[in-house]
């Protein structure tokens, strides 16, 4: 088998405010066939191959995983989309409908499915990240026309703002020739520029509370931290997994098993390439008020801040890491978008560099980060309350 | 001049090569399978109980294999994750009808090390009284959630229907999270885990000693007798609907009893499955998600157990599109077992499939995988080859005589939820 990735440099963050939820409609768009070719899917079914694609707040990636013998025919069909898409009307409205009900589906007909939609206007004031990818309200997506997706692939899907990696087992000099065959003669673009409204340094604590029928109260604390590019992005990697990843991690025995304050408690990172969030996230138990909870958190984070948690935990987080990049690169799909990802970043031989980074952290920097970033006033709290009844 | 509009040639997919795990007998029932051609440092070893939810109360199964690391004479819970932990190891344990698979995934250098850990705690488990309150409150926390949830209500109604009249109908309900004791689950634990070993696969380049080492320790533990799946369902048909006020979508499960890999129609009514609903392409997504955009997804699947299987249609569609879909699935069995498949279509599936084929035996521990789900029906590796000629002599009439057989509305279950 084969891969082909395509990353495109386009996420929610570049989206206009008043047409949000836009790079993923997009995305959708972007198998409704393209100038010369009628259908995207059927053209890559009849070679063996299947194909998707996803958004975030910072890319939109498409792969086709196909026979190596055909890599040719998915280099015709990612090419053919680049160049230009075929725009129907009736393809928008379809695929409008299709994303409206993706937004009931994934986030307003499941329990605690909007907390993303709340938590990031709650954290962001003035970066786009105060969006989810799916917009900020259907009405977005209902309002979209044909002239606005125009626009939005001109500037946005070009070559120069893409990233294409192709891998599998193959002859890797006619590859290179159909590569040239294919994309050589699309214009090549400008590569947008960005220019974000800079988001405020936060110094006060925020929160702010909804009510749901939800099953159990939950709890979200955001704070800010650095951006992807950062080393302290895995500080903030590592130092989660400590806090919150399983169940032997130090948040889940103490209030967990010890103190029974909690049926749920995770901590992680968002990572995405601007200012990212540090969120740890939980349900109450039933008999737990959210100022019980609230003062035994923040009473375990400062311990730990004082304390650390010992050189046998960081070695074991270590050989976790180690152990699941192993697992992941084994994989020829994650490798691609990896290697993607990572020439976004500046340089797709980051892959190669990433363990030895986490391998060279040590306790001290842990809890440097723990010092500056797991502060209250640099944190956002969403509370979800249970209907009454 | 490069013509865009002309299509690569392609070339097709014929020959597949598959690769059978070495085999070793572990007693006259169970098994250990091994893929020692990994070419990096990763391995997994997978432990095949046979004490899945047919064998007790849905909760006693679903606890013990819950609590199997929570504890052993020696060794809190917390004890045990951070020795885990310190070999770098994952694990994952899943439960079905049909039995226990745990997974253990490390490194090959701390392999043997990680499954001596887990297999002996597992072994070894006592089920402490406080491990045993905090994963019933957890999983009856989880169990609340998905009560809120149309899928979940409707796969319950439809789990009650398709296996009418059997054990495996058995639903959990809020009570029975107040109805469990420790000696229930240490009688099920002696039955199923201490003497219920049926299968082991080992993946990774390990040492010869490392497997015999691996051998000796499971044996006692295997189970003694061959093992036995419920085979006589009998789904019953009708329209069912699960109120769920408030809801934005309606979930739709429609399905059947059907059968598994040892049937003589299983091939050909994949394949029908395929051009139907299982795939980007397929009929379902095409009409109700590309042509009328009701939902975000559409798809059917042909579900195995271990002595008979379902089929089952599944969608989440807006509030208002509920008996348009209904009316559009019904038409689509309709039209796939009365009007011929255009030979554009079935030659698009059939190279979907093959490719399809292609990845799931790409990698050893694809193929491992591969060869274990024909195991499971006591079936070998040329299950695919033969599936393989199949799927290039299928014809239209087949699908037809398929679907005609089989795809027929009035003997569906039926069911709505919101």
């Amino acid at each position: 088998m084969a891969v082909v990735n395509t990353l495109y440099d386009v996420g929610a963050r570049d989206e206009n405010e008043d047409k949000t939820g836009f790079a993923h409609l997009f995305e959708h768009l972007m198998f409704g066939g393209s100038a010369h070719i009628e259908s995207f899917d059927k053209e890559l079914q009849k070679a063996g191959g299947e194909s998707n694609a996803f958004t975030s707040n910072d890319i939109t990636n498409y792969y086709e995983i196909i026979p190596a013998q055909n890599i040719q025919t998915a280099l015709w069909l990612e090419s053919d989309r680049m160049l230009s898409l075929a725009f129907t009307d009736k393809s928008l409205e379809v695929q409008k409908n299709v994303v409206i009900e993706e937004f009931k589906q994934r986030y307003l007909n499941q329990p605690y499915g909007d907390v993303w939609l709340n938590l990031r206007p709650l954290a962001y004031e003035q970066h786009p990240y105060r969006w989810a990818t799916i917009g900020k309200d259907i009405s977005h997506i209902e309002n979209a026309t044909i002239q606005d997706v125009k626009s939005f692939f001109k500037k946005f899907y070009t070559p120069s703002n893409a990233i294409l990696c192709i891998s599998g087992k193959f002859d890797s000099d006619s590859v290179k020739e159909q590569i040239e065959l294919y994309f050589g003669s699309i214009p090549g673009g400008l590569k947008p520029a960005r220019h974000f409204p800079a988001e405020p340094h936060q110094n006060e604590f925020k929160s702010k509370s909804i009510k749901r029928d939800v099953p159990a109260n939950a709890f979200y604390y955001a704070f800010k931290m650095s951006t992807r590019k950062s080393t302290a992005y895995y500080l903030g990697d590592l130092f989660s997994d400590a806090i919150g990843k399983d169940s032997s991690s130090i948040l889940n025995i103490k209030l967990k098993k010890e103190l029974e304050l909690v049926s749920e408690i995770n901590a992680f990172i968002t990572g995405s390439l601007d200012e990212g969030l540090f969120i740890i996230g939980g349900k109450l138990s039933e008999n737990t008020s959210f100022d019980t909870l609230d003062k035994a958190l923040w009473k375990e984070i400062e311990s730990i801040k004082k304390k650390g948690f010992g050189k046998s935990k960081l070695n074991a987080l270590k050989n976790k890491i180690s152990t699941a990049k192993a697992f992941q690169d084994q994989g020829l799909l994650n490798r691609s978008m990896n290697l993607c990802y990572f020439e976004l970043l500046g340089d797709a031989n980051g892959i190669n560099e990433e363990e030895a980074i986490y391998q060279s952290i040590e306790h001290g920097d842990l809890l440097s980060f723990a010092e500056q970033i797991l502060v209250k006033t640099n944190c956002s709290l969403l509370k979800v309350h249970q209907n009454a009844g | 001049m490069l013509d865009r509009k002309i299509a690569p040639l392609t070339k097709k997919i014929d020959n597949i090569e598959f690769i059978c795990p070495r085999e070793l007998q572990l007693n006259s029932h169970a098994k250990l399978f091994w893929m020692s051609d990994v070419p990096n440092q990763t391995s997994r070893i997978d432990l095949f109980f046979d004490a899945g939810l047919r064998q007790d109360r849905n909760i006693i199964a679903s606890l013990c294999s819950s609590l199997l690391l929570s504890g052993t004479q020696e060794k809190k819970s917390t004890q045990i994750h951070n020795e885990i932990d310190a070999l770098g190891a994952y694990f994952d344990i899943g439960l079905s009808h049909e039995g226990v698979l745990i997974s253990i995934f490390a490194l090959k250098s701390n392999i043997s090390e990680s499954f001596k850990l887990i297999y002996s705690t597992i072994q070894d488990a006592v089920f402490p009284e406080k491990e045993i309150i905090e994963v019933v409150n957890e999983k009856r926390d989880k169990f609340k959630i998905n009560l809120s949830k149309v899928g979940f209500l409707a796969q319950r109604e439809f789990q009650k229907k398709i296996f009418f009249n059997t054990p495996y109908k058995e639903l959990t309900e809020l009570e029975d999270f107040d109805n469990i004791s420790r000696e229930d689950l240490i009688k099920f634990h002696n039955k199923h885990f201490k003497n219920g070993l049926s299968r082991i696969a080992v993946t990774g380049a390990l040492l010869e000693d490392e497997i015999n080492e691996i051998k000796d320790l499971c044996t006692p533990n295997c189970i003694s007798k061959k093992l036995s799946y419920y085979t006589n369902f009998d789904n019953k048909p009708g329209v069912y609907h699960i109120d769920k006020t408030n809801a934005l979508q309606s979930a739709i499960r429609i399905g059947r009893t059907m059968f598994n890999k040892t049937h003589e129609d299983f091939m050909d009514f994949s394949i029908l499955n395929t051009v139907f609903g299982d795939y980007f392409g397929s009929r379902l997504m095409k009409n109700i998600r590309e042509d009328k955009g009701f939902t975000y997804g559409i798809g059917s699947a042909l579900a195995e157990t271990g002595g008979s299987g379902y089929f089952i249609i599944g969608s989440e569609v807006g509030i208002q599109h509920k008996e348009a879909s209904l009316q559009e699935i019904q038409k689509e069995m309709k039209i796939i077992a009365e009007n011929p498949i255009p030979e554009a279509e079935l030659s698009l599936v059939k190279n979907y499939i093959l490719g399809q084929i292609l990845k799931l035996a790409d990698g050893p521990y694809a193929m491992m995988d591969l060869y274990l789900s024909v195991d499971a029906y006591g079936l070998n590796m040329d299950f695919y080859n033969t599936y393989i000629n199949r799927i290039h002599s299928i014809t239209s009439e087949d699908i037809n005589k398929m679907a005609n057989k089989h795809l027929n509305w009035d003997s569906m279950t039926v069911v709505t939820s919101g």
